[in-house]
């Protein structure tokens, strides 16, 4: 039995709950718009210093997830700009394999090397294609610097190619000049490293100078004419009266390769004006790395663009933080996670123009459509008749770019149109002048 | 017990409660997901209520369910209600058979939450799936969090609260 105290208490809890409830009802009842503002007032006054911790927090909770996504973006470009070497070795071979094909006049395949972490993995290649496109046993691999070897067997969908490492490789050859002819193998383990070729059976008539280019003769049925092998660096060793035994520096390297092509049917086309001379490959590399570094040029421009645009925004953030003074937590907090205008939206619009660079060579106008003499046979000296070639008139409208960069059909005779800057001019002048080659190729049209 | 101990007693109480309200508003944001976190806000409720008689508790209630609807301005007036009610009953079951165990200060804790949670989506004319949903998924779970909240804070200041736990 409660006291009469003890029950007094009790009305005054239960009037007290009562009126908190009706208040309560009060205000559920009220109209919608009259609670907001009420709401309003009370973040606005009492609660404000509530409402101000609510957006500490929020702002700590932001700024922990912003860095986060800042340090994996970090991260990830850090991760890109590790691979950027591989990737600009990678597509500037590209380049110079879609050169290659673009000037050979026999079909082709082109096939991805699948290579083994082996010790003789650059005696035997596999490759990623096979008797489905095209790919039929004795078909000579080639890549932009020269010969790899020839296919040795074929699968529907994959094939093997021996090198020119292999032990087991030969092939007929002659120098660019025609002045030898010879038969190209491996080195031999006690005159030359595997690294090397040996021209054998060269007259001791027949002195061959260094840095003659030797190419396939197309003798037996098997190499196109044409194809470079490899370039004399010494005499490995010589029967007085009877044959000199020259070495070779490979033209191209099978552990290298990536990716090559495999020459189809038919074989007894010479493919001598598929393959430039060293310089104009010099100036295509060169060509090349004009090209990525306009790229990076338009990539820093933009960049600088996104940093100016970041510190606007933060600029605009504070100036806006500033100015709100005691703006309410839900107004607060939302306005925090939004793009201030001119802010981040900023970072997405496109970079402005970049500094004008000289144009690229894709641009210019298409030297291949101008009449130009006939292929000659002979790599470097070819390019003496290049400035004969009439260049068009600057006015006429730009080619695509890509597909251009080496045309098929184009000749060393006549350097595409991408090469014809003022650069690969004096290249090709300077190698001519240093070989002071001559077109000495029996048989070949000058 | 002396006015000196009494009042000491108080201003500890509003210091565990101002502790509370801070973690609230600065610290409950920054942790895991909203719909689980422990409401400390209930727990200083519960705490006062348990200290206090219910009328006391009522308006406590009043107090702070006032305070949520300010700041969640999702149906003014509901918030009110809920822990007017929650209140009440927190400080009215004290009185007549709350024992000074644990467990059963946390299980009163997480009924608080949970009949909260009830009161609050029920006047707030939410219905159908979703009130399932909430009172059998997210109420229990934030249920637990808060009420292992509760557990924490009550031992660490139970001198400050004078609360005999037995267990």
């Amino acid at each position: 039995m409660l006291r009469s105290q003890d029950r007094s208490y009790t009305r005054a809890d239960t009037w007290l709950l009562l009126g908190c409830l009706v208040f309560g009802g009060i205000a559920l009842f009220l109209p919608a718009r009259w609670g907001y503002d009420l709401a309003g007032a009370l973040r606005g006054s009492v609660l404000s210093p509530l409402v101000w911790l609510q957006e500490r927090a929020e702002e700590g909770r932001t700024s922990r997830s912003r860095f986060r996504a800042v340090t994996a973006q970090r991260d990830s470009v850090a991760l890109a700009a590790q691979t950027l070497p591989i990737l600009r070795a990678e597509n500037s071979r590209l380049r110079q394999l879609l050169g290659l094909a673009g000037r050979l006049h026999t079909p082709y395949v082109a096939a991805e090397v699948l290579h083994q972490p082996t010790a003789t993995d650059g005696r035997v290649l596999l490759l990623n294609v096979g008797q489905r496109d095209g790919v039929r046993v004795f078909d000579p691999v080639v890549a932009p610097e020269g010969l790899i070897g020839l296919v040795t067997e074929v699968t529907p969908r994959t094939a093997v190619a021996m090198t020119w490492a292999n032990p087991e490789f030969r092939i007929s050859a002659y120098t660019a000049d025609g002045g030898a002819f010879g038969i190209i193998a491996p080195g031999s383990a006690a005159t030359a490293s595997e690294t090397e070729l040996e021209l054998r059976g060269v007259p001791y008539r027949d002195s061959i100078p260094s840095g003659t280019v030797v190419l396939s003769s197309g003798l037996g049925g098997v190499y196109p004419k044409g194809i470079p092998v490899g370039t004399i660096v010494g005499i490995t060793s010589e029967q007085r009266g009877w044959e000199r035994v020259y070495r070779l520096r490979p033209a191209a390297n099978p552990s290298a390769a990536a990716h090559v092509l495999v020459l189809t049917s038919p074989r007894d086309t010479a493919v001598v004006a598929a393959f430039p001379s060293d310089s104009i490959l010099r100036a295509v590399a060169a060509d090349s790395a004009r090209r990525q570094a306009q790229a990076d040029s338009v990539l820093r421009a933009r960049l600088a663009d996104s940093i100016l645009a970041a510190l606007r925004d933060s600029t605009a953030r504070a100036a806006a933080a500033t100015a709100a003074g005691n703006t309410t937590s839900a107004g607060s907090t939302a306005a925090a996670g939004r793009p201030t205008p001119g802010g981040n939206a900023a970072v997405g619009r496109p970079a402005p123009a970049p500094a004008p660079t000289s144009p690229p060579a894709t641009s210019r106008p298409p030297a291949a459509q101008a009449p130009r003499p006939a292929a000659p046979a002979h790599r470097d000296s070819a390019t003496v008749a290049r400035p004969a070639a009439p260049r068009p008139a600057p006015s006429q409208p730009a080619a695509p770019s890509g597909a251009r960069a080496l045309e098929p059909g184009a000749t060393i005779g006549a350097p595409p149109a991408q090469m014809r800057s003022d650069t690969v001019v004096r290249r090709v002048r300077r190698d001519t002048a240093r070989t002071g080659r001559r077109d000495t190729i029996p048989g070949t049209p000058r | 017990m002396t006015p000196r101990t009494t009042r000491a007693n108080r201003w500890q109480l509003v210091l565990v409660l101002a502790l509370l309200v801070v973690l609230q508003f600065y610290v409950r944001p920054r942790l895991w997901s909203a719909r689980i976190s422990p409401d400390f806000l209930m727990v200083a409720l519960v705490f006062f209520a348990m200290r206090s008689r219910p009328g006391a508790g009522a308006v406590a209630g009043f107090v702070v369910g006032l305070v949520v609807d300010a700041m969640t301005p999702a149906r003014f007036g509901a918030g009110i209600i809920a822990h007017t009610l929650v209140g009440y009953l927190a400080a009215w079951s004290r009185a007549v058979f709350f024992a000074d165990n644990v467990l059963v200060n946390a299980g009163f804790i997480a009924a608080a939450v949970w009949l909260r949670d009830l009161v609050l989506l029920g006047v707030s004319g939410v219905d159908g799936t979703r009130l399932l949903t909430e009172l059998t998924v997210y109420a229990p779970l934030q249920a637990l969090t808060t009420a292992l909240f509760g557990v924490l804070v009550l031992v660490a200041f139970r001198e400050w609260f004078s609360i005999r736990l037995d267990a």
